[in-house]
This record gives C-alpha cells, sequence and structure tokens, in this order.
C-alpha cells in the first residue's frame, strides 16, 4: 500500500510547511487544527497557515497551483477525515500530555495499516507511546522535520522497539522519493542527533566569544566558511532562528540529559541574552538581535551588538591576522593561531569535536549518520568526523593533549588511522571497535563525490571532468568557480562529444555544487570588451554556438540534470540536450538581460522553437513570438522544476527528481531510457513573420517603458531581442533555419557588448552580484 | 660644448593644434587663455631655459654641491637663478591663484616644466618637489596649515621636500621605522633618519618644508600604520614668522652617478615638531596623490633629457664634418661633409627625434587629460580620465625614461669619442637621465603597477578609456589610403597589444608570477602602441589641415612619424612574441643555478 493520502495535525509553521512539501510532492494533504475558543470561522487556524503558506518566502509551493492539494478542516468536524489518510502527522504542542490526549483519538479513527507518526524535536518516542496498543506502536515514528520543510532535506527517524520493518520501509521510501528528503536513523535520545550536537556547538561558539572577548562579527567569520559553517556563523544564526528559542531548547535539553553531559557546562545564558529577549530583541522577527537593520540616518544601515555593551554600532567587517585567506583556508594553521581568533576557532572546535567523538555510539553507531545529519540540518559543509579526518586523527589527539583535554575514546581508537577511508570498491568508515565497515548507498542513490574518490577523470581541465558512472554512460562535471561556462567547458564539452561517440553510450551532464551553472564567465567577455577585442569575443560566440550545436546534434542521447541555478550560459546547455532530469529545487532561467545581453549561444532559438511547436500556442507564431520575448526581456528564472515546465525551459517529457542524491542515477536511467532507436534532433526550421512582429515587440516595449517597468536602455537591449525573435529580415511565407537565427543572436550580442550601459551592467553584476538598472 | 636649444616649435603645435580641447572649452581655466598668450608664455620660458639655466648646467654639474658642518651650498649662480625664476613664477606655474599661483593648466605647465628641465635638471629639482609638496598639502591638509605654509612656498620663499626612504626600505613602504608620538598640544614629535631626500638642506630658501611618512606608535604593521607629517625647517611663531630652529638636520649629500647640482641629502629627525597631513594612518592615501604627479614629472624629465641630448647631437651633426656620403660627396666645397648625411648618423637622429616627439605628443595628451579629471565639468568624463591617467601614469613615467637613457645614450654616440668627454656635456645628459629610471617608483615597480592594480581594476574598465577610443579611431581611418602607412601598422601593433593585454589578464588570475615575468615587456609594448596612436593621430590631423606652422614643419611630421611606423614600432613584434610565450625560462633556475 502506498501513500497517497496524509494528514497533517497542527497547522503552525512546520505543520503548514510539511503539508506544503507533501502538497509538492502531488499527494493529498489534509491540514487540521483546533477551533480556537470564540473562533468565528471554524477552520481559521489551517486558514490562517494555509494563506502563510501561499505567501512565506522562500517560497514553501513549488507552484501556486500545489495548493490545491492542501485539504484544510478543523480537529472537531473533520477529524474522522484521518480514516483516508495512509500517513498522520502530529505537529501540535511539545507537550507531552497534549499528544498522549492525542494519540488514543487518532487510533481510533485511522485505518489499519497506516502511519503515525510525531515531529517532536525534544520528546522521547519511548514517552509518547507509553500505554499506546501494540498496534499503534508498531506503525508509529518520530519523523523530526527541519524548517523550512521545503529546503531542509533532513528527516530525522526514530523507530521504537515495537515499530514494524513494514512501516520503516514504507515511509521511509516516500520521504525519500516523494518528498526528496534525506532519513537519517536515530536512537530515542534528546535532541536526537543534529539538535544535540548543533545546539551544543551554538552554545559553546556563543559562550566562548563572550569569555575571549571577540566581536560578532568576528565569531561569526571565524565560526563560519573557515569551518566550513554557513557564512551566517553562530550569532546571524540565532537572529535568524529566534535568540527567544534558545533558552527553551536549552532547558529541555538540561532537563533530559543526565548530569555528567558535557552539554550541562555549556547550558547558562549569558545576561546580556536575557535582557535582550526582555526588551523584545529576539533576532530578525523581533526589534533586533545581535545584528539589526538600522534606518534612523536614513538609509539602511548594519550594526552589531557590543556584546560587553550592550551597545548598537556599525558593523565591522572582522579583521583578524588568523582570518587571512591562506590561514583561514588551513584548519591546523587557523586552531594554532595565536590570535583571539585562532583560541576562539581552537576552543569550540575541540569542545564540538569531543563532544560528537563521545556520542559514539550514544546516538548512533554510525558516524556517517552524524555527519549527514550535520550537513543535512544546519547546512554545514563537513560533518564533525570529517573535519576530524580534514584536521587529521594523530594532530587531534596531540591537540587534545598539548590542552589537557581527556582524548575521546573514539579518537584514540582511530590512532594512526583516519576515521573515514577509500579502498577500491567502496567509502567505508571506522566503528567503535576499530573496524571499517562499507558505507552503503541506497538503490537509486548514486553519488558523484564517491565516483571520484574511486577513478580518475576521463577527461579532465580546470573547468570540467568526465567521469564513467557506468553502464556506458559518462557524466561531465562543471567545477569552474561558480561553474560559469568558459572556454575551458567548451571544450571539454566537444571532448566529450568524441570520447562517449567513439566508446560509450551517452552523457549525462551533472555535478554536486549549489548550482549547476550560473552562465556563462562573463568576467573574461567583458575585459575582452574593454580593450576592445571585439574578434576576441566573436570567437566566443561562435565557439558556444558550435558547441551546443554539436551537443544537440551528438550522435548519442545527452542528458541534463540540473539542481539549484542553470543561468543564462547555463540554461542554454540543457536547452540543447536530449532531454532533462532535474531536481526539483532547481532554478532555471536566460537572465542575460540583467546584464545588457541576450542570449547568444542558440538560447534565443532554441527557447523559441520549443514554443512554437507548443500546441497551447496556437493561431500563428506572435503568441509564442511574444512569450518568449517575455521571458528573456524580463530574466524570468523558475521557482522550481515544476515552473521551469510551464516556462517550456524544461519539456513535457523532461523528469524532476524530489531527492538530490537520487538525481544522477535518475539522469542516468533517463539517458538509458533513451537509447533504443536514438536519433539525434535535426535541424529546426521555423516560420517567423519578420518585420511586423518586431514592430509589435517594440510597441509593447514603449508601453513597458512608459509605466516606468524598462529604463531606456532596456529597450535599447529589447529591441535587439526582438529583432533575434521576429527573423529580422524574413519573408513570413518561407521558413528560416536556424542558423539564421543564431546568425542574428551572434549580431545582437555584438552590437549590445559595445555598449558603455551593457559594460556598465556587466561589470556591476560582477562586482555587487546585483544587475544595475541604467 | 654642446649646444642647447628648446623644442619651442614643437610644443606650440602640440599645444596649439594636436590637442583637441574641447572637453575644458567651458572651463575658467582656459577662458583666458588664448593662443597668443599660450605662445607668449612659452617664447618666455624657452628662453629662460636658454639664457638662464643651461648657462649653469655644465658648472653646476662640475661643481656639485657641498656639505659643511650640516650646511649645504648649491653651485655658484644657482641661488640668483632661484631669485628670478621664483620671482617671475616660474615655479608655480599649476598653483592655485588663492595661493598666489598662476591657476594655469597642467598641459602649459607640464611643457614650460619640460623646456626648463632641458635646461638644467638638478637645478628644477628643487622648484619640483615644492610643487609635489604643494599638491599634497593643498589636498589633504587642514585649512589652518595651507594658509599657513602654501602661500610663502608657491612664492618660493620657502621650499619643499618629500621624506619617504629611510635606510632600510625604499620600494617596501612598509617597512618605515621613523616613528611620530603625540605631544599632547595637538602636534607630533618624529624622530628617524631618512635618506636620498632631494633637496633637503640647501641655501636656496628661507625655510625647507619637509613633508615625512612615519608611524605611530600603536599603528597597524605595514603600510597601512604610516602616516604623513608636515615637519618644518624652522618652526613659525603665533604670527607665522619663523622662529626657532625645528630639531631637523642634515647629516650629508650623498655621492652621485647624475644630477650632482641637486642636493641628495640624508636627513635626521631628532624630536622635531611635525602636524599631521591627512587622516592618521592614512599617509600612504596622501603619498600616492603626491606619488602619481610626480610619477609623470619623472616621466617629463627623461622627455626633457632626450631632447637635450637630440639638441646637441642634431648640432654636432650637422657641424662636424667627417667622411664623404656614401651616394658622393654633398659638401663638395667643404673638406668633408657634415656627419649628418650619413644613413647610420641619420638613423640614430630619426630615431631620437621620432621618440621624442611622439612622447612629447604623449606628454601633452596625458597632460590634458589629468585637466580634464580636474575640472572637466562633465564629472563622468572626469572619472574617465583619471582613469585613463592611472592607467597610463606607469607607461608614461617608463616608457618615457627609458627613452631618455636610450636618446642620450645615442645622443653620445653621434658625438664618438667626443661623446665620452666631460666638457662637452654629452654624458651628462645620460647620467643625469638615468637616475629616472629608479626614483618615483623603479621601473619594474611600474610595470607590477600595470599589471597587477591598472590593467585589472574593475574588469578592465580603466583600459575601455583608452583602447575603445583607438579601435574607433582605427576603424574610422583604416580606409583612407593617404593614412594608410600609419593605420596598418598601428592596427597591427594594438592586436598584438589586445592579445597581449587578454594573456596576462588570464595569467594574472591563475598564475600571477608568469604575468610578472613578462610585466616589463608588456608595458614597453604598452608605450609603443600609444605613441603610435600620437603619431597617427598627428598624421591624420596634418592630412586634414595643416594650421600655422611652416609646411616644412608638417612635411617632417609626416615623415617622422613614418619612420617611427616603420623602425620603431616592429619592435612590438618581438615584445609580443616574448611575452605570449610567458615567463618559464625567467623562473626555471634554482638561485644555486645562478
Amino acid at each position: 500500500m502506498n501513500i497517497e493520502t496524509v494528514a497533517v495535525i497542527g497547522a503552525g509553521v512546520m505543520g503548514g510547511g510539511i503539508a506544503a512539501q507533501i502538497a509538492n510532492a502531488g499527494k493529498k494533504v489534509y491540514l487540521l487544527d483546533i477551533i480556537p475558543d470564540g473562533a468565528d470561522q471554524r477552520n481559521i487556524l489551517s486558514q490562517r497557515a494555509l494563506t502563510k503558506i501561499l505567501s512565506s518566502q522562500p517560497a514553501a509551493l513549488m507552484h501556486p497551483r500545489n495548493a490545491k492539494h492542501i485539504v484544510l478542516g478543523n480537529l472537531e468536524d473533520d477529524f474522522s477525515k484521518l480514516a483516508e489518510a495512509d500517513w498522520i502527522i502530529e505537529v501540535v504542542i511539545e507537550r507531552l500530555e497534549v499528544k498522549q490526549a492525542l494519540y488514543p483519538r487518532i487510533d481510533a479513527v485511522r485505518k489499519p495499516g497506516s502511519i503515525v507518526s510525531s515531529n517532536t524535536s525534544t520528546l522521547a518516542l519511548s514517552a509518547l507511546t507509553a500505554g499506546m496498543s501494540d498496534s499503534f506502536c508498531e506503525d508509529f515514528v518520530i519523523s523530526h522535520f527541519f524548517n523550512p520543510p521545503r529546503y531542509m532535506r533532513l528527516i530525522e527517524l526514530v523507530a521504537g522497539v515495537k515499530t514494524s520493518a513494514e512501516t520503516l520501509t514504507k515511509i521511509s521510501d516516500f520521504c525519500e522519493i516523494q518528498l526528496g528528503k534525506s532519513l537519517i536513523h536515530c536512537k530515542d535520545t534528546p535532541g536526537f542527533i543534529a539538535n544535540r550536537i548543533g545546539a551544543y556547538w551554538m552554545q559553546t561558539a556563543m559562550l566562548e566569544a563572550f569569555r575571549l572577548g571577540l566581536s560578532v562579527e568576528q565569531a561569526d567569520a571565524i565560526c563560519g566558511p573557515p569551518m566550513g559553517i554557513p557564512k551566517t556563523g553562530v550569532f546571524a544564526l540565532m537572529d535568524l532562528v529566534g535568540i527567544d528559542l534558545m533558552p527553551q531548547v536549552l532547558s529541555s535539553m538540561v532537563h533530559a540529559l543526565p548530569a555528567n553531559d558535557a552539554f550541562q557546562q555549556q547550558s547558562n545564558i549569558p545576561e546580556l541574552i536575557r535582557t535582550m529577549i526582555a526588551d523584545g530583541y529576539t533576532g530578525r522577527k523581533g526589534k533586533g538581535g545581535f545584528y539589526r537593520i538600522d534606518k534612523s540616518k536614513g538609509q539602511k544601515s548594519k550594526q552589531s551588538i557590543n556584546l560587553t555593551s550592550g551597545c548598537y554600532a556599525d558593523s565591522q567587517t572582522a579583521k583578524l591576522a588568523s582570518l587571512a585567506p591562506a590561514i583561514a583556508k588551513d584548519l591546523r594553521q587557523l586552531l594554532n593561531h595565536p590570535d583571539i581568533g585562532g583560541q576562539y576557532a581552537c576552543s569550540v572546535l575541540l569542545k564540538v569535536l569531543s563532544y560528537s567523538l563521545s556520542l559514539v555510539p550514544e546516538i548512533s553507531d554510525d558516524i556517517n549518520a552524524i555527519d549527514r545529519a550535520m550537513k543535512l540540518g544546519y547546512n554545514w559543509k563537513y560533518g564533525p568526523f570529517e573535519l576530524v579526518d580534514r584536521l587529521g586523527v594523530d594532530w587531534l589527539i596531540k591537540k587534545f593533549e598539548d590542552q589537557q583535554l581527556a582524548v575521546p575514546v573514539l579518537l584514540a581508537t582511530a590512532a594512526g588511522k583516519t576515521l573515514y577511508r577509500t579502498n577500491e570498491h567502496s567509502r567505508q568508515r571506522l566503528s567503535l571497535n576499530g573496524d571499517y565497515t562499507d558505507i552503503v548507498s541506497k538503490l537509486g542513490v548514486l553519488s558523484l563525490t564517491d565516483i571520484k574518490r574511486q577513478q580518475h577523470a576521463l577527461l579532465h581541465n580546470p573547468s570540467a571532468s568526465v567521469w564513467d558512472i557506468g553502464d556506458g554512460v559518462l557524466c561531465l562535471e562543471f567545477h569552474s568557480k561558480m561553474n560559469a561556462i568558459d572556454a575551458d567547458i567548451l571544450s571539454l564539452i566537444n571532448a566529450s562529444i568524441s570520447l562517449v561517440s567513439e566508446h560509450y553510450k551517452a552523457l549525462v551532464i551533472y555535478n554536486e555544487a549549489d548550482n549547476f551553472s550560473v552562465g556563462a564567465n562573463i568576467g573574461l567577455a567583458l575585459f575582452a570588451a574593454n580593450i576592445a577585442a571585439w574578434s576576441h569575443i566573436e570567437a566566443m560566440l561562435e565557439s558556444g554556438q558550435q558547441t551546443y550545436q554539436a551537443l544537440k546534434h551528438a550522435p548519442f542521447p545527452v542528458v541534463g540534470a540540473p539542481s539549484g541555478m542553470a543561468l543564462g550560459g547555463g540554461c542554454e546547455v540543457l536547452l540543447h540536450c536530449d532531454a532533462i532530469q532535474a531536481h526539483a529545487e532547481s532554478y532555471i532561467g536566460l537572465v542575460e538581460v540583467g546584464v545588457g545581453l541576450i542570449p547568444a549561444w542558440g538560447g534565443c532559438t532554441e527557447l523559441l522553437s520549443r514554443w512554437l511547436s507548443n500546441p497551447r500556442c496556437a493561431n500563428g507564431p506572435m503568441p509564442a513570438i511574444s512569450k518568449v520575448f517575455e521571458l528573456i526581456a524580463t530574466a524570468q528564472v523558475s521557482h522550481s522544476a515544476e515552473g521551469a515546465k510551464e516556462q517550456l525551459f524544461l519539456a513535457p517529457s523532461d523528469g524532476i527528481t524530489m531527492n538530490r542524491e537520487r538525481l544522477l542515477f535518475d539522469a542516468k536511467h533517463k539517458a538509458l531510457s533513451l537509447l533504443a532507436g536514438y536519433y539525434p534532433k535535426e535541424s529546426l526550421s521555423l516560420t517567423l513573420p519578420g518585420a511586423t512582429a518586431k514592430t509589435a515587440l517594440t510597441l509593447a516595449l514603449s508601453g513597458f517603458m512608459q509605466s516606468g517597468k524598462a529604463t531606456n536602455y532596456d529597450a535599447i537591449v529589447g529591441e535587439q531581442l526582438a529583432t533575434v525573435l521576429s527573423g529580422d529580415q524574413v519573408d513570413i511565407s518561407e521558413p528560416s533555419c536556424s542558423n539564421h537565427l543564431l546568425k542574428l543572436e551572434h549580431n545582437a550580442f555584438l552590437n549590445l557588448i559595445k555598449q558603455d550601459k551593457t559594460l556598465q551592467r556587466i561589470e556591476h553584476m560582477l562586482e555587487t552580484g546585483k544587475p544595475l538598472r541604467n | 660644448m654642446a649646444r642647447f636649444n628648446t623644442p619651442i616649435d614643437d610644443i606650440k603645435y602640440l599645444n596649439c593644434e594636436f590637442l583637441d580641447r574641447s572637453l575644458l572649452k567651458n572651463s575658467p581655466l582656459l577662458s583666458e587663455l588664448n593662443d597668443d598668450t599660450t605662445q607668449a608664455i612659452f617664447d618666455e620660458a624657452s628662453k629662460v631655459a636658454e639664457n638662464v639655466l643651461f648657462p649653469l648646467n655644465r658648472s653646476g654639474d662640475e661643481q656639485g654641491c657641498s656639505y659643511n658642518k650640516g650646511q649645504v651650498q648649491t653651485p655658484d649662480g644657482f641661488k640668483q637663478a632661484y631669485q628670478q625664476l621664483t620671482a617671475a613664477g616660474w615655479g608655480n606655474l599649476s598653483c592655485k591663484t588663492e595661493y598666489g599661483g598662476q591657476g594655469l593648466p597642467h598641459y602649459l605647465a607640464n611643457a614650460v616644466d619640460e623646456m626648463l628641465i632641458a635646461g638644467n635638471m638638478s637645478f628644477t629639482i628643487y622648484l619640483g618637489l615644492t610643487i609635489g609638496a604643494y599638491h599634497a598639502i593643498e589636498q589633504f591638509a587642514s585649512e589652518q596649515i595651507k594658509e599657513q605654509y602654501l602661500p610663502a612656498m608657491v612664492s618660493g620663499k620657502w621650499s619643499g621636500t618629500m621624506c619617504l626612504t629611510e635606510p632600510h626600505c625604499g620600494t617596501d613602504l612598509g617597512l618605515i621605522r621613523s616613528n611620530a608620538i603625540a605631544d599632547g598640544a595637538g602636534a607630533y614629535k618624529i624622530t628617524g633618519s631618512k635618506i636620498f631626500i632631494s633637496a633637503g638642506e640647501h641655501d636656496l630658501s628661507e625655510n625647507i618644508i619637509h613633508l615625512v611618512l612615519a608611524r605611530t606608535p600603536s599603528a597597524p604593521a605595514g603600510i597601512k600604520g604610516i602616516s604623513l607629517f608636515l615637519v618644518p625647517k624652522f618652526l613659525l611663531d603665533k604670527k607665522s614668522q619663523l622662529s626657532q630652529n625645528n630639531n631637523v638636520s642634515c647629516s650629508g649629500l650623498e655621492h652621485k652617478m647624475g644630477i650632482k647640482a641637486s642636493a641628495t641629502c640624508a636627513m635626521q629627525f631628532d624630536g622635531a615638531t611635525g602636524y599631521l597631513i591627512g587622516d592618521l594612518h592614512k599617509g600612504m592615501q596622501a603619498m600616492f596623490v603626491m606619488m602619481n604627479s610626480a610619477r609623470i614629472h619623472v616621466g617629463i624629465q627623461g622627455l626633457a633629457l632626450a631632447h637635450a641630448a637630440y639638441s646637441g647631437a642634431l648640432d654636432y651633426a650637422k657641424n662636424r664634418l667627417q667622411s664623404r656620403s656614401i651616394s658622393g660627396s654633398k659638401y663638395p666645397e667643404l673638406a668633408a661633409d657634415p656627419l649628418i648625411v650619413h644613413p647610420d648618423i641619420r638613423r640614430m637622429l630619426m630615431t631620437m627625434k621620432a621618440y621624442t616627439e611622439g612622447a612629447r605628443a604623449f606628454s601633452s595628451w596625458l597632460s590634458f587629460q589629468l585637466d580634464v579629471s580636474q575640472y572637466c565639468d562633465d564629472l563622468i568624463q572626469r572619472q574617465q580620465a583619471h582613469e585613463l591617467v592611472s592607467l597610463l601614469t606607469p607607461v608614461f613615467k617608463v616608457f618615457l625614461t627609458d627613452m631618455g637613457e636610450l636618446v642620450s645614450s645615442l645622443g653620445i654616440q653621434i658625438y664618438g669619442g667626443h661623446g665620452y668627454i666631460r666638457e662637452n656635456g654629452m654624458e651628462q645628459y645620460l647620467r643625469d637621465a638615468r637616475i629616472c629610471q629608479l626614483y618615483e617608483g623603479s621601473n619594474g615597480i611600474q610595470a607590477l603597477d600595470l599589471i597587477g592594480r591598472k590593467l585589472p581594476a574593475h574588469m578592465g574598465r580603466y583600459c575601455r578609456h583608452f583602447f575603445h577610443p583607438l579601435s574607433a579611431f582605427i576603424e574610422d581611418h583604416k580606409d583612407n589610403e593617404r593614412l594608410a602607412a600609419y593605420i596598418r601598422p598601428l592596427a597591427k601593433s594594438f592586436t598584438r597589444l589586445q592579445n597581449a593585454s587578454l594573456y596576462i589578464a588570464q595569467q594574472g588570475l591563475t598564475n600571477p608570477e608568469q604575468a610578472a615575468s613578462v610585466a616589463s615587456d608588456y608595458l614597453k609594448l604598452f608605450g609603443l602602441v600609444v605613441v603610435a596612436y600620437m603619431w597617427a593621430q598627428m598624421a591624420q590631423k596634418i592630412d586634414t589641415r595643416q594650421g600655422d606652422m611652416a609646411a616644412e614643419f608638417y612635411d617632417a611630421k609626416l615623415v617622422t612619424g613614418l619612420f617611427y611606423m616603420q623602425h620603431l614600432l616592429p619592435q612590438t613584434t618581438a615584445l609580443s612574441a616574448s611575452i605570449m610565450l610567458g615567463g618559464d625560462s625567467v623562473m626555471a633556475l634554482k638561485e644555486s643555478q645562478f
């Protein structure tokens, strides 16, 4: 029995977010909550939750229409609806008696074999299910989501002693494949894995900053990227999650943990923070937090609190000798550095690593599970045990000894070795008994990172590599800065086309960076333009067009597999693939106008031909041309893979994978599925109206300008785009070939990059990361 | 002894015909300045250079400065000349009128400077240092200090210096040890040793105003902890009159290869009273402003000495009779033909002439851009001119000073053995010119500045202001057959420059050592192209319209430009090859293999 209908009880922030993600998976979900005293509208709470879901930023829904899967209700009129649900998720207030009172009622109406889970983060499963029937216990788990549920990929799963294997399989499959989450099995211990270590880390990082006298900027700069932690560090992260939450988390941990747990020593709350909470300085949701935006001087300025005086002053970039790039990049050097930043890094990290090491096997026997939980739940780049290996087990043992700290047992066990190792077959992890155990991926999970550990690249240059992912399929990986497309990537695309043609069956274009590709490397193009090297720019244009055409006409299937952003030149790669298997969180668009350019590696041509052959755009070419004009001229980027389908950046037959870890596997199988009877795409021939269409588009542009939506220069860029999309000087009675359009793209690009305003836009984008409206 | 004439005709031509001054046509700076006034100023300056300064050039070199118990005596005649020149205002052409300056544009002041320097480089160093100090004070000091010090400096009553170098640090000023301790009364006590201080002590002015880089006790390490202080030789009383001796002393003079009449002093500050100029720890900011204008000034020194050598060599080549022309006697009535009939002498004269005139056009144009960057009403034009000047300053400094060395050496060559004899004056030009490649940032440092700072700034934005107009110029004139001999070589060398720039930019990101290994070659290539652009513009303007100069003048310009395109610009081929092959062999040897 598959899970088709879900019920979420409790329509708070987490309940709403979980319901939205279930709706994103296309499943029906009831969202129920109580009827507050005196409410005139019986569904008021779930109604409010839906309003929040629809307006949340970042969006909880991958497409607004997914809201139709959410059925609103209340716990009085609609309780019987739980009988329809294959999975009932309890997300009510964190009070044991409330939950315990609810479960018998659920058990009374639910259908046999349906799963019941709690999203608790602090209560023990044993307590929750005390006194419940065996059948309930067999079907019960804790499923702990992280906020926001659409974007945080971790679910901690806790099974009770009675939980059935079938329940576990069913919920795992659903959460992993349908919801796209990664499940980490946890023991029934306080805070499970991520919050146990995460809360300890936050407390330690905060208290040590107070103790050593660091500014919040300094603490966040050290306890951030140098350690593989997001740049919010500790204080900006507390602002984000809410400072007032801290005492609650702490008190629940302090009560639940034994008196000798190291957490107990890190659990006090500085007076300043108590005052801040009391005065409403609870972080971003309150009057401000450790940081705040000050608007008193007419313009916005960022301020930081002084941890000693409690006064705000303008934020300063953290300046420490230990933050010099060469030192901050090398963790050992950072920990050895004598300045306050080095002392801080050393103190925090030794405590956190020591604590993490001491928690095996209490919270999990599997160090890889713990690392994964920290990476997925706190967005750390490395888990604590990966950090141990980066520092070196023996180096760290010596460090503990030098500081006269006890060497954790697991670390002592690992002396002379590493916590992880790779042999020719698999990656292995160390267990407490000193043996290594294989780390086995689930069926359907294929990791390029793992593949790269075990083989040499077939082709390689500084910007891209090609890997053998088995069954005759190669994977082309970009790894330039921001995965920007440059001459090296183009040359490796060409080389991989030759290689696959001769010896392999298919090609997948995929990488495991946050973003598939942010576009062409415009830095070099800007430099070339600044020195008027027009022939160099023309060569770059031609090389890109030829390469993408070669990809399109390659005699084997090519599947693009994006995740994150695929913009500009990165989007154009996808448009030339035979098929796409996209991660649900794919943000695709042709954004060139933002830098005063138009797509010129075939992007206009490909998107136009998709829209022209779209059955929704009947009645001549004009509706399709207008639509493509709108998409490109306003630099629209899809908010999800689902949105990209509507914009035809993805074709109807392209696939979407909810789980990031399953993307490469799915893409590979998509490629293999195209093999039978494969023919490369034919060259297009399009019927375009020419001058009349250009006039119509230009007219629309002047409308935008008059209404203030477009600047004068937007109109100039738009006119160049109109020239391309209309086919320029063509006769509507004669179909034009795609080469004609490619030539028009080329000319329009060249016209634009010679303009000062385009160069200003590119420079501004490169230097600030933001578009310039000039 | 070698004769000397100023390049007065060329200067008039460049300023009144070549320069397109339209960007400043609305500026008050130019409103009272018509061509007649300009030419009158040039004529006067030319006379001063030829008749007042040049006669003191040889004697000054022979006599040098002398040191006695902390006092420095300048050579005979310098004091009178100093009084004569400052009284006539030759030292303050570009200073603001509110302080008693003439308020004239840089392009004009720099042209005058070229003539004065050519007449006597050592002498003009005393004037030049005062102007450098003036600019730093004018831009960064408090109103009170400006009022106290600038009028007397502008009038020449007091002179100025810049005290940067210390015995252990020159290029790397972050190592400076001189210290400044707040005296509690708003001033500082400065203690330390400075060396290579031009005009640090002399007998020309009543007071000497030193600008000193020093470090306060709590300052951050390195270049970011340095502050700038004004330290007068004599302190002022409440009425701004000279009062007691400040604890500043000269402990000796350097014995130098050239510019012997310029006093190069070792200075000792022993708790001398100093006043902060600009913000604490921001001394380098003020120093950079001074250095940028100083670098342009040094470039002009290179140009001036090249001209002086050319002037002497030309006179000699016309008058020295030696051998017959290879194509048959040209002056049968004389015992032999003059040197100038011989092709190899011609080659040298043409090389000297084509470099100097091309560089002078570069100087005129860049100086005008400096005016645009300060005075143009259009703020965007002003910013662009500022960026253009920033980009081209290292190119200008190096190209013109390298040329100064090369051309003054050719001057000796034309004289033959007599060029090696002191009293003929030709070898002095080479000795004087040699310093220009060393001071104000050695030429190697300039090349690093170009590829490391100027080229990559804002992804090449500074370049746009040079490359785009040049590209458009080629595009506009490429079909003009009459100009083909200028435009085609220019276009080819421009392509080489573009390719080299792309290469340097790419290497600079991934392999900076590779780029640095060929930086000097790249700068030279850049300079050759800039000067080719100047020559092509001169040819194009003469082709369109001829002005008030004699027909022979324009004809000579066109031929000299052609010589540049045919015989000097082709160096870009070799430089381009050297650059594009990278620096592997430059860096490959182990230190022990040297």
